[in-house]
């Protein structure tokens, strides 16, 4: 009885002030979405459901939506397959601690950079003219690529940034929790005559199931919050090649039209969207993980 | 099935040695159990004959064939860990499966082979949990049946039974000792426990600071320790030990103690010399006053063993203690009487440790 009040009464302060937030921001944007306000003019009426009506027949919004599962998909499984891919690499190559503590130490340099700072050094690194990417792809007669102007790739060059940047960073996360693990397990293994990649493949990576999920996780609710990796580094272009939802919503709000109250029910139903997905994601990932 | 041959193995962690020029020879269909105090190499031994650690210098054989170099899989050697080891995320039949499927055996060939092994050691009706909601006893015979589900050349076990309560390691030990005349494996068993060693073993390999300290028989070793430190280490309880001098006639002479020693066990002593005499508890036994070999002290404390109880007394200032039947009629400060056969008084050398008995 004490321990169940002591939960609560813990809890309650912080899920009080969420709760707070939330509600007053949410509330605000659905009562912008029901009007027509823009940025130009003071004047503005009520006009119920429109704006989600117009919604539904907008195709760049649609786009937008294709374009974000696109980032959320490329992103995460990127992240993922990196992290894995390097942190078995290293933990069998790899076996003085020093050394380990060395190459962790430098890859978690990228994900301290501020996005736009990462983002600023990799659209140097990937211009036509000066880039040293296109300066290598020379030297092998290729080229010059326009890695961010191109439509066709455009959108995989920025991702492989995020990727850069936490893939590195979840290595270094999966090598530390793989040390953690018995080490029973993994001899009883080779004896049991598995090859190295069976035995991460069918011991150690099952094994880490349950955090290989929340990282999953993490990732992609930290890949839906790319705005200033894509803004500065494509703007959402060329054309609308790389403009997720909250690109398009910026533009739509704040940047071009300034229609607030489109803006507002675009970011309502990413919202509603968002909240869907990812409850379905989650219990699938609880299904799974038993 | 194949025997085992060790040639001046050599393991150093940096410039620590733990194993230092071993030789050990394990023929085929041998049980053999390693026997130590703790952090004297037994696992590094077994480890370094399963491949999960490498040698510094020597060669290992397994059956013939030299496996110094062949990656632990290919030695044809099955493990059961201390902690078991199992894949905390398998079924029991995948955990018990999980090598022959490595091999590539194929799902009809395994299935009765798994029916077979599950039958063996009663795990039938667990094949579909996981190992995390199985008894630790249970979980200790899927370990079992995965390493016998190989049909391996050879058994290594290290302290399989060591987080097992009293009773059921005694009944798994009997498991593993009959299984073992069953299939007749060569096998090697490690442990700290001197009974669980003395009753499973056909041999034991007795090791000390990474060097073998006498191997035989468990008969052997206890009637015939080879040195000081293998006859303290084995028997419960330990061995009483009197510094003496001998005197002519292989009589020795320690305080008010004179003890006859065996002529055929020990010719080549001298009078004069020093040595150091062994004194099993369990050989000695209540006498009349003025028996031959009779030694005479004073109760201490009586330990009541059930059957029998230990007899603690004061013999010139320093304890010796024996087991008797009879230590029911004896209570602190009685003088009691007690005496111990010739022929079953160790002596060793005080200053090398080693026995002087005759080889
Ligand atoms: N990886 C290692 N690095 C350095 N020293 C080690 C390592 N593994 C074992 N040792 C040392 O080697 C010695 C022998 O260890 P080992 O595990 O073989 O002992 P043991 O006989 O099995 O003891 P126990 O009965 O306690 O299991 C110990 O002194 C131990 O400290
Ligand atoms: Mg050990």
């Amino acid at each position: 009885m004490t321990r169940k009040r002591f939960v609560i009464l813990s809890l309650v302060p912080a899920i009080g002030l969420l709760a707070t937030l939330a509600v007053v921001s949410i509330a605000g944007a659905v009562w912008f979405a029901l009007m027509n306000r823009t940025l130009r003019s003071p004047d503005y009426d009520f006009v119920g459901a429109y704006n989600f009506l117009r919604l539904l027949r907008d195709h760049r919004f649609f786009n937008a939506l294709e374009i974000s599962a696109i980032w959320e998909l490329v992103t995460v499984t990127g992240t993922l397959v990196v992290a894995v891919l390097l942190a078995v690499l290293i933990f069998e190559t790899v076996k003085k601690p020093l050394w380990r503590n060395l190459i962790s130490f430098a890859f978690l340099v990228p994900v301290l950079l501020p996005r736009v700072a990462a983002a600023f050094i990799w659209r140097f690194l990937y211009s036509p003219s000066l880039g040293a990417i296109n300066y290598l792809l020379s030297l092998v007669g290729i080229g010059p690529v326009e890695f961010l102007a191109d439509p066709s790739l455009a959108l995989v060059s920025v991702a492989i940034v995020d990727i850069w940047q936490w893939g590195l960073f979840f290595t270094v996360i999966l090598l530390k929790l793989m040390e953690t693990l018995p080490r029973d397990p993994i001899e009883a293994a080779k004896l049991d005559n598995a090859r190295t990649w069976e035995i991460h493949a069918y011991i150690t990576l099952p094994m880490l199931k349950g955090p290989l999920i929340s990282l999953a996780l993490v990732k992609a609710v930290e890949s839906l919050r790319s705005f200033d990796l894509i803004f500065v580094m494509t703007g959402g272009g060329p054309g609308t090649a790389t403009e997720t939802l909250d690109l398009y919503a910026y533009q739509m709000g704040i940047n071009m039209g300034g229609r607030i109250s489109y803006a507002s029910a675009m970011s309502i139903l990413l919202l509603i969207v968002t909240t869907v997905a990812f409850t379905i994601i989650w219990k699938a990932g609880k299904k799974w993980a038993n | 099935m194949a025997h085992i041959h060790c040639t001046d193995i050599v393991k150093s962690y940096g410039a620590h040695p733990v194993i230092s020029g071993l030789n050990l020879d394990i023929p085929n269909h041998e049980f053999v159990v390693f026997l130590g105090p703790s952090g004297c190499g037994k696992s590094t031994m077994l480890r370094m004959i399963a491949g999960l650690e490498e040698v510094s210098g020597g060669r290992i054989e397994i059956g013939g064939t030299d496996v110094t170099d062949l990656p632990p899989g290919e030695r044809g050697v099955a493990m059961v860990f201390q902690s078991y080891a199992l894949y905390p995320h398998m079924s029991v039949a995948d955990n018990i499966t999980f090598g022959l499927r490595r091999q590539g055996v194929s799902k009809a060939e395994i299935a009765p082979r798994l029916k077979q092994v599950a039958e063996v050691l009663g795990l039938e009706q667990f094949l579909d949990r996981r190992p995390k909601n199985l008894s630790g006893g249970q979980q200790q015979r899927v370990a079992m049946a995965r390493a016998m589900i190989k049909t391996p050349k050879v058994f290594l076990f290290d302290e399989p039974l060591s987080n097992l309560d009293a009773k059921l390691r005694e009944k798994l030990r009997t498991e593993i000792r009959r299984m073992h005349l069953k299939l007749k494996t060569t096998t090697i068993f490690v442990t700290h426990d001197q009974l669980e060693a003395m009753t499973i073993a056909d041999r034991i390999v007795l090791m000390r600071d990474g060097m073998i300290e006498q191997m035989g028989t468990p008969d052997e070793i206890f009637e015939r320790p080879a040195s000081r430190f293998v006859a303290d280490f084995i028997g419960t309880p330990a061995m009483n030990f009197v510094t003496a001098t001998l005197e002519a006639g292989l009589i020795a002479r320690s305080g008010s103690i004179k003890l006859q020693l065996s002529e055929a066990e020990f010719p080549s002593l001298n009078p004069g010399q020093e040595v150091e005499l062994g004194l099993r508890p369990a050989r000695m036994d209540l006498c009349a006053p003025g028996s031959a070999n009779a030694l005479t002290g004073e109760v201490v404390l009586v330990e009541n063993m059930g059957a029998e109880g230990q007899v603690i007394t004061e013999v010139d200032g320093a304890e010796i203690s024996f087991v008797t039947q009879g230590f029911r009629d004896l209570s602190i400060g009685d003088t009691v009487h007690f005496t111990i056969r010739p022929e079953h008084i160790h002596v060793f050398d005080p200053k090398t440790g080693r026995s002087l008995r005759k080889d």
